[in-house]
């Protein structure tokens, strides 16, 4: 990660602007959807090391006098997924991807919630994404 | 129906006032299928896109609407391996989810 940063800051020009934008180090929530109403089931269980250990290069990087920060901000950020089958696939490829242990607990919430009478909701999984501006310095 | 992230755009929302795009020579590191590139390039940038995968980069060419062609240029590469471009190249640097 400082080695990526390092050469953002090579290939900027002086004064150019690096922005990162990544989900926060946050558990993603995942719910039902219904008209304008989000009810939640469960809360994922991710591994956030990575999060972590990035936000420390930034922190680094700008110790380093590489960039100085310009700007912050914190929003959330909605993955509309669909129903359950959709669901389950898309969580597959995401434990897959990341490493994760099994969520199919969560497929089995997912599914119970939707047969209590929710089956024209959508699942929607959602959480904290962080932009930061930092701008090179020299 | 397919996945939709962010359909709200909230992203865009917090992007569009936190650097001066039109124009701007700008190098996406991670953009995967291309989700977050096509938001860059209706902000008026000039963008070049790189992700490890391949098979997402090939996506990301299939999806890019016409208008966009001018602005967009994708190729398969990482951000440990800059050295395509001399010091100095863009504007702005945005690591899309990839850090």
């Amino acid at each position: 990660m400082v080695h990526a940063l390092n050469e953002a800051h090579r290939v900027l020009r002086p004064h150019g602007l690096l922005i990162d934008l990544r989900p926060a180090p946050a558990h993603r929530r995942v719910g039902l959807q219904r008209g304008r109403r989000w009810t939640l089931i469960a809360t994922m269980k991710e591994d956030l090391t990575d999060d972590h250990l990035a936000n420390q290069a930034v922190s680094t990087a700008i110790g380093r006098g590489l960039f100085r920060r310009e700007l912050y901000d914190r929003f959330e950020l909605k993955r509309h997924v669909g129903g359950l089958s959709a669901f389950r696939a898309w969580l597959e490829d995401f434990v897959l991807r990341s490493g994760l242990p099994s969520h199919e607990w969560l497929v089995d919430r997912v599914a119970a919630a939707l047969a209590r009478g929710s089956t024209r909701a959508t699942v929607v999984v959602r959480g904290p994404l962080e932009l930061r501006v930092l701008r090179k310095r020299g | 129906m397919p996945i939709r992230i962010d359909p709200e755009q909230v992203e865009l929302r917090a992007l569009r006032p936190a650097a001066p795009w039109r124009g701007a020579r700008v190098l996406e590191i991670g953009c995967g299928d291309g989700r977050l590139t096509r938001r860059l390039a209706r902000l008026g940038a000039q963008v070049i896109a790189i992700d490890p995968d391949r098979a997402a980069i090939r996506i990301a060419r299939k999806t890019l609407p016409k208008s966009y062609a001018r602005q967009v240029r994708y190729a398969v590469g990482t951000a440990g391996r800059l050295d395509l471009w001399p010091a100095g190249s863009f504007d702005i640097v945005v690591f899309a989810w990839s850090l």
